[in-house]
Parts: C-alpha cells; structure tokens; sequence
C-alpha cells in the first residue's frame, strides 16, 4: 500500500487526479476488507454462543454490521468520484513522503522493545531514539544539528528519568545507568 | 451556596494551590506546543497525578491542566497559526492576523482576559445549574441515557467534520475499540483474539496517545516540504497596557456574546466547542462595526471565538458532571481521569462526594485567576517554547507520548497498541476523517450498549421500553434531527458555509 503513492513523480496540485484518488481508494477497500473479517468474527461468535438482545453478542454484530455498510457506502463514493471527494478526500500536498512515517514507527517500535527486553534501560535507549527521531524529521544536514539533538537527547531523558523514579514513584528501567 | 464555599475551602489550601499553579503552568506548557490540544495534554500529563494521595487535589490538578492547555492553544494559534485543536482554527483566523501586524500583544491579551471572564461567568452559570441538573438526571432511567448517548454520539459526529460517512466510520471504529475485552455484564470476551492483553480492553489513554501524538507527528512527517519552518511571532514594545481603552471597547461585548454562545452548546451535546467557536466568529464578522478589518487581524475576530471556546467547557461540564455523559473529547478524557480516581461522574456525585465536585468547580474558579496571573506576564517564556525546533519538539513529543503510556500501563503491549493506533490516526487524518467521534465513540459506546441491554432485561426484552417514556422520544428524535437536519433543508448549509472556507484557508 505504501509503495503504490509513493512512487508518484507527478502531482503538485489537487487537480492531479489520479494519484489523488488512489490513495483513498485503497483505504477504503483496506476499511471494508477489516470491516468485513470483523464481522465475520463477530458472527462466528453469535453462532457460538447464541444472540439475546440482552446479551453480549449483540452489539458486535450491529456494530460491524454498521461498518461494513459504511465502508461499502465510502468505497463507492471514492471509486466513483471524480472532483468533488477527490477534493476533500485528498490533501492538495505535493508528494507525500511515505518513507519518514514508516522510518519513524520502525524506530518507535525498535524503541519500545529494547526498552522491554533489553538491559539497556530508559536514559539510554530514549536518547538513542530521540536523535534517531530528530534526524528523521529534519532536512539540515547532520553535523549541523546532531551536537544539539544529542544534547537535548541526553538532557531529557536524564530529566524525565530523575523525575519519574524519584518524585512520581513510577518505575522506569534503570538498565545500564549507574543508580 | 454554602457547598460551593465548601468547595473553596477545600481548594485554597496551600497544598491545593500549589496543585492547581502546577497544572495551570505545565497545562501551558505542553498546551503551547503546536498540534497539541488539551485532550491530549491531559492524557500525557495523566502519570504526573497517579501517586497523588486525594482525588481532590487530582482534580483541581486537572482543572488547572486542562485550563493551561486552553490557554495555550490559544498562545499558538495567534502566534504561529497553528491551531492545536478544532476549536482553536476559529481564535488563529484573525488572531494571527493580529500578531503579524504587530498586535500580538493585544491578541493575547483579549484572548485571555476573554478567557477569564467566559470562564468566570460560565462556571457561576454551571455553579448555578448543576444542581437542578443532577435533581434532573436522578429521573434518567437506563432507556433515557441509552437515548442520551446515542444522541451525544450521532451530534457530534454530524456536527464534526465535512462527511457523514466518514465522520460515521470514525465513531464505528471508536466503537468496535469500546467492544473489546471483557463485556462488563456477562464477563464474556469479545474481539481480543486470544491475548490475554486485550482483556481489560483498549484505554482511553492509549488511543488518544496514538490518535492525537503519534498519528499527528507521523502525519507532519508524511508531508516535509509542508512544515512551515518556525515563524517568528512578532514581539511590540514592552509596554504594561496590553489592551488599549478601544481595544476592551470593542472586545467586551465578543466577549459576553462568546460565553453566551459557548455555554449552552457545550452543555449541549453539539461536539464541545467547535460549532460555538465557529458561530462567534461568523457572527463577530457580519456584525461588527469594524467588521472591514476582518482578514486583516480585527481584535473582535479574537474575542469572541476565545471566549466561547472557554465558555464551551464549562457547558461540557453540565453533562459531564451530572450525568456521566461526556460531549467532546476532551471531556472523554477527563472522565477517564475521573475513574482512575474511582470518580464516577453523574447525579450521585452531588449527593455522595459533593464536597469532590463542588472543590472542582471551586478550583475551575482558581485556575482561571491563577491563568490571568501567570501567564500574561510569563507570556516570553511561551515564545522560547514556542521557537523550539521542529524536529527536536516532534521527537521529544513521540518520547512523551511513550511515556505516557508506558507509565499508564507499563506494558510494552500497550505501547505497541498504542503505536498501532497512531498509524490509523495517521491515515484519518491523510483521508480526512474527523477524530473526535473515534473517542466519543469509545467511552459512550459501552455506557450505550450497558443502558441498552439493562433497559431491555427490566423490560423483559420488550422494545416498547425506548418509546414509553416521553423523555426518551425526545431525545432519539432529537438524535434523529441530528443526521437528517444538516442535510435536509439548505439553511443549516448556509449557516455552515462560512466555517468550511474558514477551515479550508486556515490549512
């Protein structure tokens, strides 16, 4: 899905209709198909346990119901559209840059597990992130920033880590730090 | 009376004060910062209140937080346009405008002066009604807040945003998040595919981190020619006078106009405060007498949005506090608050824990005094938040948000859930679909489907039970009215008009 809309080279107005519509396009069969799988979950479960209009198995059917109605209802208005969604549905940004978000959330989650199941603790793996995060949000060149993001890296990390652990009594991993 | 003096009492101790200065200061603080709006300032900041002893000082914490936030959403909106929640867009509009001019000074200050007194008036308003409201709300049976939360839903999802389908697909969403874990009258699971993390369901702070944090960087990320690179707000000459004799002329009345309009919609279930933001402001620019100068920065363009979007919360709060039943998502958040608490708002709380309640409402009084003492004069201190660099601001924003939920929970599950839901909200966000109703739909659909399913099992199964009572009629008609008024004749569209093109300029 990323790779669809990203290779566009074209695409510096709103009017540039195709590439405009794609992208809601393929969210709305990826909506409907989730819709779907969720429904059909929700009546195995129906047909397992029973439905009362008491019971618990009642409001997942209406509310998948719902949703694969609705995404059927949106999957229809963004393949038929021409103007009038595309220009609402669709920012008129040139080029979205696919690649930041997905290099982010590879850093978020590579983050969030060597905060659980490495020994390397808070105050590290957090300046590590942030300069990595910084990095990838920012267009200067690196020698011009990385004194200064690695700075606030370590600068908050060793913050919050102190004021967490110690004032809030919420534990955070000490790992490698010294305390 | 004398319970609201109760309440005083209760707040102005010195450990209390010290409460309420730290939320109003940090409030601002992470408020200031562009694209964070208070709901999302409440959630980051919900750990910093986890190990306080008494919910009193929890809430006047709260209180103070969510103050601050406002306040400095308004801060950037006028300084750096960039507005950090929908009912903000309308304040940023001429507020910017202002501060381009070399007005910033004034902008601001009508801006939080306007604050203080819609806030002031509007808390003695709630002061004034809670009360009968909650004697009011002892007589909701399980069908009238079935009724009530599907009209809370349905406005507020017609009310937001410019599609009605995909305003609809946001609140299923947030509905399907409200189904899974354990059904809370049968014990059964639903939709948690065998982890045992998906249990105790899907928490408010999480999706709120993910929607509002994740889902924003990751969308700004998406769009890097686009970031505007931090724009100097323009600083005049130090001077005391912030207003000039004609600037309090011309903004005293937008400002009452403001609160008028921005109570009774918040009180309304009418999605906070967007709608009463948007009509002062059209309103502001059709009837001024200056009304000439707007686009170029009129300080009435300021006034009033700012008032009506304090005004609007206080409002929020009459449903909120009376009935449980929270109208935008800022207001979802502060229940969640309220229930970690053990807090469960509704009429009980004034019977019960009146002294909990009255000390909030006592402390709503304080937080904004407290904000026409802090900030004006701290209003430099804003600014060097405000020339953070982007790339540091965002980084140190998805750290928080970690944080945050890792704090909460202190599971990486939920962080990981957490992420997941920020890469939705980034997609909503790139196709347009409004956020908010994925929150309302999150906390009033599992109060719905309770009142529904007790409503029928006291009814024996009998549907008639959601016609019989006169009260509950009105209120699914009303939430019919809701779906089928803005499209029906052309009026409300004409009414409506202005916002949009307010909305599509201010991008």
């Amino acid at each position: 899905m990323k790779g669809v809309t990203d290779e566009r080279p074209e695409g510096t107005a709103p009017a540039a209709a195709p590439s405009g519509h794609l992208g809601p396009r393929i969210a709305a069969v990826v909506v409907l198909l989730a819709g779907a799988g969720l429904l059909v979950r929700a009546i195995q479960d129906a047909v397992q346990y029973g439905v009362t209009v008491e019971g618990p198995r009642l409001a997942p059917l209406i509310v998948t119901g719902g949703w694969v109605a609705l995404a059927v209802a949106y999957t229809i208005q963004c393949w038929s559209a021409k103007k009038a969604e595309a220009e609402t549905a669709a920012e008129p940004v040139p080029r979205p840059s696919w690649l930041v978000p997905a290099g982010l959330m590879a850093a978020l989650v590579a983050y969030a597990l060597v905060l659980e199941y490495t020994v390397v603790g808070y105050v590290p793996s957090t300046a590590v992130f942030f300069v990595i995060a910084a990095r990838l949000l920012s267009t200067r060149p690196v020698r011009e920033v990385i004194l200064r993001d690695t700075v606030v890296a370590l600068g908050l990390s060793l913050v919050i880590y102190v004021a967490f652990t110690r004032f809030l009594d919420i534990q955070l991993p000490a790992g490698v730090l010294p305390v | 009376m004398s319970v609201l003096f109760d309440g005083f009492a209760a707040v102005l101790t010195p450990e209390n004060l010290l409460f309420a200065i730290v939320g109003v200061t940090v409030g601002t603080l992470v408020g200031v910062l562009p694209g964070i709006g208070p709901a999302l300032t409440i959630a980051l900041l919900l750990p910093l209140t986890f190990n306080l002893d008494s919910p009193t000082g929890a809430l006047i914490m709260f209180a103070g937080i969510y103050a601050g936030a406002m306040y400095g959403g308004s801060t950037t909106s006028i300084l750096l346009n960039t507005p950090g929640e929908s009912a903000s867009v309308a304040t940023s509009i001429e507020g910017y405008q202002m501060a381009r001019r070399g007005r910033a000074r004034a902008a601001l200050a009508t801006a939080a002066i306007g604050s203080f007194v819609a806030g002031t008036i509007s808390t003695i308003l709630l002061s004034v009604l809670a009360v009968p409201m909650a004697r009011f709300a002892v007589m909701f049976r399980a069908a009238d807040y079935f009724a009530l939360a599907v009209l809370a839903m349905v406005a507020v999802t017609a009310l937001v945003g410019r599609s009605l389908v995909r305003g609809l697909l946001s609140l299923t969403f947030g509905l399907f998040l409200g189904l899974v874990g354990i059904d809370s009258l049968t014990g059964q699971a639903r939709f948690t595919f065998g982890s045992v993390n998906l249990l105790d369901g899907v928490n408010i702070v999480v999706v709120i981190v993910g929607l509002f944090a994740i889902g924003e960087t990751l969308h700004l990320a998406s769009r890097p020619g686009d970031v505007p690179s931090t724009v100097a707000p323009l600083e005049p000459a130090r001077g005391f006078a912030w207003l000039t004799r004609e600037d309090w002329r011309r903004s005293w009345r937008p400002w009452l106009r403001g609160t008028a309009l921005g109570f009774p919609f918040g009180a309304l279930p009418s999605g906070g405060a967007e709608l009463p933001t948007f009509l002062s402001y059209t309103y502001e620019s059709k009837r001024s007498p200056h009304r000439h100068e707007f686009g170029k920065g009129a300080i009435e363009g300021v006034a009033g949005p700012e008032a009506a979007n304090n005004a609007s919360f206080s409002g929020v709060l009459v449903p909120l506090l009376t009935l449980g039943i929270p109208t935008s998502a800022t207001a979802a958040v502060m229940l969640a608050a309220f229930q970690i608490f053990n807090v469960q708002p509704g009429p009980d709380l004034f019977d019960e824990g009146g002294t909990l309640v009255w000390a909030l409402i006592a402390s709503l009084y304080v937080g904004n005094v407290l904000l026409l003492l802090l900030n004006l004069p701290l209003i430099r201190l804003w600014v060097k938040v405000l020339q953070i660099p982007r790339p540091v601001l965002y980084a140190s924003i998805l750290v928080f948000a970690t944080l945050g939920v890792y704090a909460v929970s202190g599971s990486v599950f939920q962080v990981l859930l957490a992420y997941a839901i920020g890469v939705v909200g980034f997609f909503m966000r790139r196709y347009d679909f409004p956020i908010a109703p994925v929150i309302l739909g999150l906390i009033l659909g599992p109060m719905m489907e309770e009142q529904f399913r007790r409503a029928l099992s006291l009814s024996n199964g009998d549907f008639g039970v959601f016609v019989s009572r006169p009260l509950t009629v009105v209120l699914l008609s009303l939430a019919v009215l809701a779906v089928v008024v803005p499209y029906a004749p052309r009026l409300l569209a004409r009414g409506r008009a202005p916002a949009k093109v307010a909305l599509g300029e201010d991008d």
